[in-house]
């Protein structure tokens, strides 16, 4: 209540203001300070003029001035002490000075406020003491925090030697979310931290003065004044840049590409994926993700994804943490992610860092929002395809806030509407559900939870149905042991399932289904003990559990014999210790090491094969039993992370990274796109852990302030990589071993990219050249894919050139461009016919050893906002625009069909047309 | 604007044929000249085998087929029997009547008139149950005709099934004329001589396989095996198929799952990989030289089904459009004498009476169905 009690010391000081004599000269001051406390300030001003001060000590306390005046007016040298510290000042009549914060205080009546005879209408209606509001701007707001100086620790007379650590979060002024990935350093000495993706940060200063500053991508840089006595906590909120209608002085720290230590590692927040156009103008991060360097797709309808030459399984996808297994809708079509409750995703592609595991290629972390802690809103979107709606806000006093997402499609109401009826019969849906719950316990602990649940249903013609669906959830408790070290400890469950039914004949009427099953277990530690390290260690534990296949009778009739390949499980371990080496400020080193043991787990029937000759069914030599939780195999390795940063100037640096990486889980796909019947199979006896090792070397230099370039280029080897014997069959198969080869592969590449940021015309433009290549060196393998020689992967694409533009014509109009150019996919092609079975048949050449033309394709789109009015209901966009603008048809697939006896070549273009798209976007 | 945006998200949903075009690789010219088998060991008693080779050709190359002549076939038991095929022409190698021994195991052997010699691996006799039925139901929707095969083997040990068909089907030339033509000479035409009834034959030219190898007994229901366009000239008259079973392998249920999809794909996301097809033949002289086929020695079971154009619903059938040019000459004083210049036309009917009669003629392709491949002779099965 100290506010309450300054009023009325206000008003007893005011009422004595009386309308005492007025017209006296004002003094003009000679004065020379700097950086003074307010208290000198007023000492000296009290001593130049013959003016009083009236302040309230304990809000001047941290205002320090800084002020130069020859012989000015007394308010003018008054006013430019106190501009921008969100202080005003009255002086009446009697020389006498009123400091206040936010209201000005009016040292005069209201003319006639004593003459009431005249205007007896006027009874007591207007206040006696008249607060004028200061306008609140939010800019003053910031200002002040910027001029304020916040102690730090318990305040002393002389700071002393050694270093306090400041820690705190970044948050979002307007939502009150976490910011993750913003810069907190100072200049002098060069200290810098990145907070975490809670917003948190950690940094150690030397004793004494400090300016703070505070950049991150799309917010507005800040900076605090800090006088740093001990250890101590600050929480910095910062503005987000486009919200504001005046002209926006963005700086950014533009060296952080060059500066990181982090090395292959694309951030992408979500406000660029929302301007990138897109199909039917569905927002995805994954096709974003697909136009970064170094990132290919085996065609435009996939959402499997290839990271520098590696397979789309040897990337681990995560939400908050949690694996997603499927991160597609309609069979590829659309990414399972809903870009309302995204916060941005992160690529990592060379320097994996040591706490992540358990993939060869890359790791694709995506971050979804905590929701708003500050009020109640709503967000929503209505396209042509799907609507979303999003809610989110506080629960109890911004200490808990919830954020819940979801999407639908009404594509069942479109199928409908197509003339011809031989759609009537189709139908296809997805819906995905997200929900986060963030709640702090107190300062030191908070909690963080997770639901995700998307679903799939397609049935085309009344025929085969498929269906499938993620479902994770994950609970994650962050507690601060002290201002050197935090812990995450999470644990949660993923799981992916699908099935495939068919009911056209009865008797052969049957469903497949088949699901994995994890549980987690993540323990994390932080430790910063000072600017120079930045340790992590921690461990992490997966039960796996996949039933690979149940095939069952689906009705009365049906003669299906119930089949099912049994279970499988293991337990996957893995801890790891990670340090961030500064050595000098412009040399670091990171270096981490995993240590990974994986046990494929009883009961368990395993098959036993002849050593040495080819694996097929006629090779087993016998079948070896294992109980429950017996230890089958167990394979385990270390993995080495090491990176390393020098920088030759203030905007260029080299960095050199070594990564090596297990895998212990495998999908099992003979087509050439993912699909969502894929099977995931587990490392056992017959299958070794996929096991690679990555060298790059980067090249980083700025030009100007919102222009990154950069040059990578790679090396990467991949060993018990596997692919299929020709016409393997995986599903139901119960000795999968026999129809997998173990292969080998390489991949090298060289990436360049320009990067504009921040100003109007923002994006990048990247070009790849890259070259991944097969081997099948299994001595047991029976069957030599290509003779044992090299050949190309499915998504080898040796050039690939991507350009995302957005040009901002108003903070209400901007424009956005997408070009994308790729060399053709290898593909198999038919080298001869022959007539068989009574009719022409094609023979194929060796795998891959053909090409299907370039890919080329440019989008458009345009995004108007609604008026910037900051109260009104809702704030709404509209996006419109065209997907393969020049309506190319590029080729998806090639196939050769016999039509009337005769081989026919035909190319299919999925998006082989210009498609326009309208999408309507909401918020209140 | 809804129903053109319906469209366009149906064009990428549903692979329609709007973003299918054909496709020409670029060429691919180099002639491989692998050898192909084709046939299949029939263990039927007194069973005629007849296996053909031929090579292979280049995409570009037009020609139908390239035979392989001069070539030595046998069919050799493991026992050491060995029965010669004798050459039929046009790459066709047929054997005697034979009867094979229901547990013997027999391999073919081949060498060609350039000195290369193949053999396949020895296969044993495989069993085939009886056809149970066929049946045939016509689309309610589109109007296209699918004839299924049923089968059941209580032994549960054929498992595996491959058909394939021989179809025939009646037409009638466009004009049903009363005179022929032969040596220059016109005649009255009666049934033995009649040209407006024909009956055509052809082959199956796709491969129906099925599998009961999922169920718990070796069922087979509903098994597509013929498929007719709707109105097709098949069923314009009268239809009749003769479809022929074998029993596989799994080894060849294999071979022609996988030649099955690499040529009749649908071209969706989701197709296999196209693989290389891997037969049960090798060349001997050359291991690296692929060879295509695969042997199989099987029991051939069959049954035939008739379908009647009264039978099928909405069947608008319309006799192939021949320009039919009728023109009028006048008679010869021998009136049986045919003079007419143009040998692309034929006698219709005379008009009116002698001796100032006319001659109608028409183009001879609508007059006499067996210029479109048939026979006039009715078929002795045809009922």
């Amino acid at each position: 209540m100290p506010r309450k009690m300054f009023c009325i010391w206000l008003l007893s000081v005011s009422l004595f203001v009386g309308n005492t004599a007025m017209g006296q000269e004002e003094k003009r001051i000679t004065v020379d300070l700097s950086e003074v406390s307010f208290s000198r300030f007023v000492q000296e001003m009290e001593t130049a003029g013959q003016y009083r001060f009236y302040f309230n000590p304990a809000e001047t306390d941290n205002l320090h001035i800084t002020v130069k005046a020859n012989k000015e007016l007394f308010s003018i040298v008054l006013q430019q002490a106190l501009q921008g510290t969100g202080f005003q000042f009255a002086v009446d009549v009697q020389y006498r000075v009123y400091i206040t914060q936010k209201y000005k205080i009016q040292t005069a009546l209201p003319e006639g406020f004593f003459d009431r005879k005249k205007n007896t209408k006027d009874t007591i209606a207007e206040p006696i003491l008249f607060l004028k509001s200061a306008d609140g701007d939010k800019d003053k707001l910031k200002a002040s925090l910027e001029k304020k100086l916040f102690e730090i620790g318990p305040k002393t007379n002389t700071t002393g030697k050694g270093n306090g650590i400041l820690t705190g979060y970044v948050r979002d002024i307007k939502t009150g979310e976490a910011i993750s990935g913003a810069v907190v350093y100072v200049d002098t000495p060069a200290v810098k931290t990145i907070t975490d993706q809670f917003g948190y940060y950690s940094i150690t200063l030397p004793r004494g003065r400090h300016t703070l500053r505070i950049n991150s991508i799309g917010m507005k840089d800040t900076k605090r004044q800090l006088a740093v006595y001990a250890d101590g906590k600050l929480t910095i909120e910062l503005e987000d840049y486009i919200a504001s209608l005046k002209a926006v002085t963005v700086t950014t720290e533009k060296r952080s590409n060059v500066r990181s230590l982090q090395m292959g590692v694309e951030k992408v927040n979500i406000r660029t994926i929302k301007q990138v156009p897109s199909v039917l103008g569905e927002s995805d991060i994954l096709r974003v993700v697909l136009t970064l360097p170094g990132v290919t797709s085996v065609g435009e309808a996939s959402t499997g994804f290839n990271v520098r030459g590696g397979a789309a399984d040897q990337n681990l996808i995560l939400l908050n943490d949690a694996t997603i297994y499927n991160p597609s809708h309609l069979f590829g079509f659309f990414s399972a992610f809903n870009t309302d409750v995204v916060k941005g995703v992160e690529l990592y592609k060379s320097a994996i860092p040591e706490k992540y595991g358990g993939r060869l290629s890359s790791v694709l972390d995506v971050s979804t929002r905590d929701g708003n802690s500050k009020k109640l809103s709503a967000t929503g979107g209505i396209g042509i395809l799907t609507s979303r709606l999003t809610l989110e806000g506080p629960l109890d006093k911004g200490k808990t806030t919830f954020i819940l997402g979801g999407r639908t499609t009404y594509s069942d109401w479109i199928l409908q509407q197509i003339p011809n009826s031989a759609y009537a019969n189709s139908s296809a849906s997805f819906y995905d559900l997200n929900l986060n719950v963030t709640h702090t316990v107190n300062s030191k602990n908070t909690l963080y939870i997770t639901g995700y649940m998307s679903h799939d249903r397609f049935r085309l013609d009344s025929d085969t149905l498929y269906k499938y669906g993620n479902q994770n959830a994950i609970i994650k408790w962050k507690h601060l042991f002290n201002n050197r070290l935090y812990s995450v400890v999470s644990a949660g469950v993923d799981r992916y399932d699908y099935s495939v039914s068919s009911e056209r004949v009865p008797v052969n009427a049957y469903k497949l289904s088949y699901d994995i099953n994890q549980t987690h277990f993540r323990t994390e530690f932080n430790y910063n003990p000072n600017n120079k390290h930045s340790v992590n260690f921690g461990m992490h534990t997966i039960l796996y559990k996949i039933h690979p296949g149940s095939f069952e009778p689906a009705s009365a009739q049906s003669l299906v014999v119930y089949d099912k390949v049994p279970a499988e499980q293991a337990m996957e371990a893995a801890i790891y210790l990670g340090d961030r080496f500064n050595i000098t400020p412009d040399f670091s080193i990171n270096a981490g090491l995993r240590y990974s043991i994986f046990s494929y787990l009883g009961p368990h029937d395993v098959n036993n094969y002849l050593a040495g000759s080819p694996r097929s069914t006629g090779s087993i030599i016998g079948t070896t039993s294992y109980a429950s939780g017996k230890n089958i195999k167990t394979y385990s390795g270390p993995e080495i992370r090491i990176s390393m940063r020098y920088s030759i100037s203030k905007d260029a640096s080299v960095k050199l990274s070594y990564n090596t990486l297990r895998q212990y889980i495998h999908t099992l796909s003979n087509t050439t796109a993912i699909s969502p019947t894929d099977i995931w199979k587990l490392s056992d006896s017959n299958i070794p852990p996929q096991q690679g090792y990555q060298v790059s070397l980067g090249f980083y230099k700025n030009f100007t302030e919102s222009l990154e370039t950069s040059v990578e280029v790679y090396y990467k080897h991949m060993d018990h990589y596997l692919d299929y014997k020709s016409g393997a069959s995986l599903v139901m198969n119960k000795h999968i071993e026999t129809d997998v080869i173990n292969t080998k592969g390489e991949a090298y590449g060289i990436e360049f990219m320009i990067k504009k940021t921040q100003t109007k015309l923002n994006g990048w433009l990247s070009y790849t050249y890259s070259n991944t290549r097969l081997q099948m060196d299994d001595p047991i393998a029976g069957e030599t894919i290509n003779k044992g020689n090299f050949y190309p992967a499915n998504f080898d694409k040796p050039h690939n050139v991507n350009f995302i533009g957005n040009y901002k014509f108003s903070h209400r109009l901007s424009l956005s461009l997408n070009a994308v150019y790729s060399t053709g996919r290898p593909i198999t092609l038919p080298i001869a016919l022959f007539n068989q079975a009574g009719s022409q048949r094609v023979y194929y050449s060796e795998r891959n050893q053909y090409r299907i033309p370039d890919y080329v394709r440019s989008d458009i789109s345009v995004n108007i906002e609604g008026n910037h009015k900051i109260k009104k209901l809702a704030h709404s966009s509209w996006s419109l625009g065209i997907y393969n603008m020049l309506a190319r048809q590029n080729p998806y697939s090639i196939y050769f069909i016999q039509e009337g006896g005769v081989i026919k070549g035909y190319q299919l273009s999925i998006f082989g047309t210009a498609i326009p798209f309208i999408t309507y976007n909401f918020k209140f | 604007m809804k129903k053109s945006i319906a469209v366009y998200w149906l064009f990428f949903l549903l692979f329609t044929t709007s973003c299918k075009k054909t496709y020409e690789p670029s060429v691919i010219t180099i002639n491989y000249n692998y050898l192909v088998i084709d046939g299949v060991i029939n263990a039927n008693p007194n069973g005629v085998s007849t296996i053909t080779l031929s090579r292979t050709k280049n995409l570009t190359d037009s020609q139908s087929a390239k035979p392989e002549a001069g070539a030595q076939v046998s069919i050799d038991a493991e026992s050491g029997v060995s029965f010669l095929l004798s050459s039929q022409g046009n790459g066709m190698y047929t054997s005697a009547p034979l009867n094979l021994s229901v547990n013997g195991k027999y391999r073919l052997r081949i060498a060609t008139s350039d000195g290369s010699k193949y053999q396949s691996d020895l296969v044993a006799v495989k069993q085939t149950s009886p056809i149970d039925s066929l049946s045939w139901s016509q689309d309610t929707l589109h109007k296209d005709v699918t004839i299924f095969a049923h089968t059941h083997d209580p032994q549960n040990s054929t498992r595996f099934y491959r058909w394939d068909y021989i179809e025939t089907y009646q037409y009638h030339s466009q004009i049903e004329s009363g005179l022929g033509l032969k040596n220059g000479l016109m005649y009255y035409i009666d049934s033995t001589t009649q040209q407006y009834n024909c009956w055509a034959t052809a082959n199956s030219s796709v491969i129906a396989i099925a599998s009961s190898e999922v169920l718990s007994q070796d069922v087979i229901s509903y098994a597509p095996v013929v498929w007719i366009p709707k109105n097709s000239e098949q069923i314009g008259i009268r239809y009749s198929v003769n479809i022929r079973q074998y029993g596989l392998t799994k080894e060849a249920y294999q071979y022609w799952d996988i030649l099955k999809k690499s040529t009749q794909q649908t071209g969706t996301i989701f197709d296999p990989q196209p693989s290389q097809v891997l037969g049960n033949i090798h060349c001997i002289s050359n291991p690296n030289e692929p060879v295509i086929g695969f042997v199989s020695a099987s029991f051939i079971t069959e049954k035939r089904l008739f379908i009647d154009r009264r039978d099928v619903i909405d069947w608008v059938y319309t006799v192939p459009g021949n320009e039919c040019k009728i023109d009028n000459t006048p008679a010869n004083n021998n009136f049986l004498l045919y003079t007419y210049p143009d040998t692309t036309y034929g006698p219709y009917h005379f008009t009116t009476g002698f001796p100032n009669s006319t001659l109608v003629i028409a183009k001879k392709d609508c007059l006499d169905c067996r210029r479109r491949g048939g026979t006039s002779i009715k078929p002795a099965f045809w009922k």
